[in-house]
């Protein structure tokens, strides 16, 4: 999701998009760098993002993803269910410490 | 949804799996770099700055491996992967994977083929509208089972059978299109209601009017789409063009579909392809007007067809019919001679009689499809005995039983895909075979067509192979325990037992289904002998026919008709090799022959019943050229022309029906019910000819000569058939018959040149299809369990070699050695045979219908076929059975 949300701003390759989560989430997400393969491979194969071949800053050959129509859709309806969810669990946590 | 998405991912991880392993070698590559790169700005040494990098990312091949995973084709590229190592490993056995091919492919072809024929003839429907509401309706009496409808029935039945709600007739006749190039063609003679009634519409133009369908209407004509496209290029313009048929002017008024037919035309001696309007009325027909009905019984010479009221069937119009027919016969319609009517669903009149032979030639298909997958997987069977040793590896290295059952099924997978390519391929040899030479008395046979129904079929057989096939031995491999295996493979010891009994009762099953097979094939073997060895009455062999006319537009008198057939019977029988030569107006077995009301000197025949003869008119020559047997008097020679005293020939059953205790030789009759001086003095009886059909009661049938026909009853004969007899080939004087008749007038139409031969053939095409189709399957199904049997000695001879060889050891003879392994063959043979016997008690009474002068429990026939079994087992066993008689003790112990 947080991949999915990051490619809204431009297409990014997969060391961009590496980097840029390690810096939102101040490396609380302590996983391994390669597992971010996979899940692209995974979105691209849902039609959620889409890849093509560019230069990079430094004029090296790099895979870009972007995303597609149906990725922001997915998006939207992700970020949606987060909300329900997380705001459920606000809630209960509320009334969990009130109710201590 | 993304389904597509995933689809095309999946595709393209299957057919760009080279570029994508590049592209994701390069990616992570990149990454990489980069990293290090940022690692380095950071302060840290190139070496280090890589190692963590590579440290931070992972194991980089586990990662490339969740990336192939997430391609989604994963399953695909295993089922690829499984594919190519069965193909690879069918390669290595080119022996097996041909015969194994060949096998199935003989299979898929046969079971294509037939199918084929089943989906055109019973599943693909009647080219007319809603054919289950319509019936065709008969008559039938004393000795006449299935006979044509009068005027009066009809009429009759139009308004007093609620469950009809139209009827309408028709006749079959011929007439010449003439012209620069003149042709006969079969035309159909049709009340305006017939049409309708079929629910078919002309494609061009129209039906005929009321007004059109009377006596003495205007000349009108219908074409058949073939006879369209053939005389008129298929031009929509022929409405309403005149045309010259049979020296008179009529006009086209339309154009009938392409698949359309007369009921009877299904029949198989031809269809018709321009319709008339029957144009007749009850007072032409000697008919009451009206649903009356004269107490005599008026002529029967018309078919009829109806359509069925909604909500009724053939059985509402039979109660019906009995009803409405019981009291008339009380009433005087008919009386004593056990008049009847019925109605028979179209389908069942035009398929009814082919319909039981299909479906058992089809399900003995069915039984050969299902040796060749037992032979299959018996091969596959042996094949897994000797790579035990291999799947034990691959089981130990840490293959699934899941893994290897797929491994298996992919290996049968790809030997039906081979068998059914090769399959479909015979199956377009098939098809075209069938159409060529589908016999004339098997209706819709000759338009089977290898469409993608039938393609459909085939490959669903050929799954369904794979998984029959494939998944014994299979489920074999997957009690493979590699530890056991292994061991129990290093010692090189016998097979084990538990596997053997499975192949044992594949090849018993093989027997028994062949047994079945061979049953079927020689009942109908011997049913077709009897009804070729029914005594026709005539000698078909060496016979050449064909049909000419003499249009009246050339030959305006009887005269010049008679002249004109002298000449040609005069020059073919100058030609070399010709025997003898005549003509007749229908030649028996090919066209129906109906009856003619005569008056026979001191015979008088019961109330309300005739005196018919069925009417032969022939040229002096034909009885002797078709070998009709003369039991008392003379044959017919040159004196019995227009100027000579009237003569006439009739049948033994004609003397028996009127001249019961007295001489028939120089009896009088008189053909009609007129008091015409012209009467016909019988010169000569002859023995019964079965004109109508093989089987069945003959009636009292009479020949006079087409001259003397033209005196009385004064009709003359414009179209009759040639009948050319000659000691060799008859084939071979179509040419020089051909040359003659072009000689003498060289724009007279030909038509349907046929032996006498063909057209028995035809007759008997049933039962002679079926004979031929079982013979072909049962050969193959003996061939296949020969193969079976084969297999499973040369196998036991090879896994007890050991026991063998300590038995030759211990003083057994070889004699006692080949012995041994015999029994082992022999055993599966037996059961199958026992079982085959039973299965064959059931399954030929279904044949009961088929057969002619045998019954389906026939004992000289399954005596023959234990025989014959019991022979092929033998045969099959001995060979591999030798070997084990050539063991050599010092040999097979030392290797061990």
């Amino acid at each position: 999701m947080l991949a999915l949300k990051l490619l809204t701003t431009g297409p990014m390759h997969g060391w961009g998009l590496s980097l840029k989560l390690r810096e939102i989430s101040h490396d609380v997400f302590d996983v391994n760098q390669g597992s971010l393969y996979p899940a692209l491979q995974k979105m691209l194969r849902l039609g959620w993002i889409r890849a093509e071949w560019r230069a990079s800053e430094n004029n090296r050959r790099a895979r870009y993803y972007a995303i597609t129509r149906e990725g922001e859709r997915q998006l939207a309806a992700e970020i949606e269910d987060w909300e329900r969810t997380s705001g459920a669990v606000n809630r209960v946590l509320r009334f969990a410490l009130q109710g201590g | 949804m993304a389904w597509y998405h995933e689809v095309f991912s999946s595709l393209g991880a299957l057919l760009g799996r080279r570029r994508q392993e590049r592209e994701m070698n390069e990616e992570l590559h990149f990454h990489l770099e980069m990293e290090t790169r940022r690692n380095v700005e950071a302060g840290l040494s190139v070496d280090e700055a890589r190692r963590h990098a590579l440290r931070d990312f992972g194991g980089v091949e586990r990662h490339k491996d969740s990336v192939r995973d997430e391609r989604g084709a994963g399953w695909l590229y295993d089922g690829w992967n499984d594919i190519r190592f069965a193909v690879r490993s069918l390669r290595r056995r080119p022996g097996f994977t041909t015969i194994a091919t060949i096998t199935l492919a003989l299979g898929i072809g046969a079971t294509t083929t037939l199918f084929g024929v089943v989906k055109q003839v019973l599943l693909t429907p009647l080219p007319y509208g809603h054919p289950e509401s319509i019936a065709v309706v008969w008559s039938a009496w004393k000795g006449f089972d299935q006979t044509w409808v009068s005027y009066d029935e009809c009429e009759g039945w139009k308004a007093r059978i609620p469950a009809f709600a139209d009827i309408g007739l028709y006749t079959d006749g011929s007439v010449t299109f003439d012209g620069d190039s003149p042709e006969r063609v079969r035309v159909g003679n049709v009340h305006a209601s017939v049409f309708p009634i079929l629910g078919v519409k002309p494609i061009f133009g129209r039906n005929f009017t009321a007004e059109e369908d009377r006596p003495n209407g205007p000349n009108v004509v219908i074409l058949g789409y073939g006879l369209w496209q053939r005389r008129f290029g298929a031009d929509p313009a022929v409405i309403g063009r005149k045309v010259q048929i049979s020296g008179q002017t009529a006009t086209i008024v339309g154009v009938m579909p392409n698949d359309f037919r007369l009921p009877i035309d299904f029949g198989g001696s031809g269809r018709s392809e321009a319709w008339f309007p029957l144009g007749t009325d009850a007072q032409q027909q000697g008919a009451v007007p009206g649903p009356e009905f004269p107490k005599t019984g008026a002529s029967h010479g018309f078919y009829a067809v109806a359509r069925l009221a909604p909500g009724a069937t053939a059985a509402t119009a039979n109660t019906q019919l009995r009803t409405l027919v019981a009291e008339l016969e009380k009433w005087g319609y008919m009386a004593n001679v056990g008049f009847h009517a019925y109605a028979v669903p179209v389908e069942e009149q035009i398929t009814g009689r082919v319909r039981p032979v299909l479906l058992v030639v089809f399900a003995a298909v069915g039984f050969v499809m299902l040796i060749a997958c037992a032979n299959v997987a018996g091969l596959l069977l042996v094949r897994g005995e000797s790579r035990r040793r291999e799947l034990a590896v691959r089981v130990a290295l840490g293959a699934g039983s899941r893994r290897l059952t797929r491994l298996l099924l992919a290996e049968s997978a790809v030997l039906a895909a081979a068998g059914a390519s090769l399959g479909i391929g015979l199956a377009a040899v098939g098809v075209h075979l069938v159409r060529v030479t589908a016999p004339a008395g098997l209706p819709r046979v000759a338009e089977t067509t290898l469409d993608w129904g039938v393609l459909a079929f085939a490959l669903v057989t050929a799954v369904a192979a794979a998984l029959l096939a494939g998944l014994l031995p299979a489920l074999q491999a997957t009690e493979i325990a590699p530890a056991g295996e292994l061991k129990e493979g290093g010692r090189g010891a016998t097979s084990g037992r538990a596997r053997l009994r499975w192949r044992q009762s594949l090849v018993a099953t093989e027997v028994a289904l062949a047994v079945v097979l061979v049953v079927a094939a020689g009942l109908m073997i011997k049913s077709v002998r009897n009804l070729l060895a029914i005594d026709t009455g005539f000698r078909p062999d060496g016979v050449l026919t064909m049909r000419l006319s003499t249009p009246s537009t050339w030959y305006p008198d009887s005269v010049r008709v008679a002249a004109f057939w002298d000449e040609l019977q005069r020059r073919v029988a100058a030609l070399p090799g010709v025997r003898r030569v005549g003509a007749a107006r229908l030649l028996p077995l090919a066209t129906e022959m109906g009856d003619w009301g005569l008056q026979v000197e001191g015979y008088a025949p019961p109330p309300n019943q005739g005196t018919p003869g069925d009417w032969q008119v022939v040229t002096p020559g034909y009885l002797e050229a078709m070998g009709l047997t003369l039991r008392e008097g003379r044959s017919f020679d040159a004196r019995d022309n227009m100027n000579g005293p009237l003569a006439m020939i009739v049948n033994r059953t004609f003397v028996d029906r009127y001249y019961p205790g007295r001489p028939a030789l120089n009896g009088r009759v008189r053909i009609g019910d007129n008091d015409s001086t012209k009467i016909y003095t019988i010169v000569g009886v002859v023995d019964d000819v079965h004109h109508n059909a093989l089987v069945g009661q003959v009636k009292p049938q009479f020949f006079v000569t087409l001259g003397q026909f033209a005196i009385a009853p004064g009709n003359t004969r414009r179209s009759m058939s040639l009948v050319v007899k000659t000691d060799g080939d008859p084939a071979a004087l179509v040419a020089p018959v051909r040359a003659v008749i072009r000689q003498i007038d060289n724009r007279l139409p030909i038509s349907e040149i046929r032996t006498m031969r063909d057209i028995v053939n035809a007759a008997i095409g049933g039962p002679r299809f079926a004979m031929q189709a079982l013979g072909l399957f049962g050969l193959l199904a003996l061939v296949l369990s020969a193969i079976g049997i084969f297999g499973i000695v040369s196998q036991v001879v090879a896994s007890r070699s050991h026991e063998f060889g300590i038995r030759a050891a211990l003083g057994a003879t070889p004699r006692e050695l080949v012995a041994l392994s015999l029994r082992t063959g022999l055993r599966q043979a037996l059961t199958g045979l026992a079982i085959g016997i039973v299965i064959a008690l059931v399954f030929t009474r279904a044949m009961t219908s088929m057969l002619q002068g045998v019954t389906p429990t026939d004992p000289w026939t399954f005596a023959s076929v234990v025989l014959v079994t019991g022979l092929v087992a033998v045969a099959a066993s001995v060979g591999p059975a030798r070997r084990a008689g050539k063991t050599d003790p010092a040999k097979v112990l030392g290797s061990s």
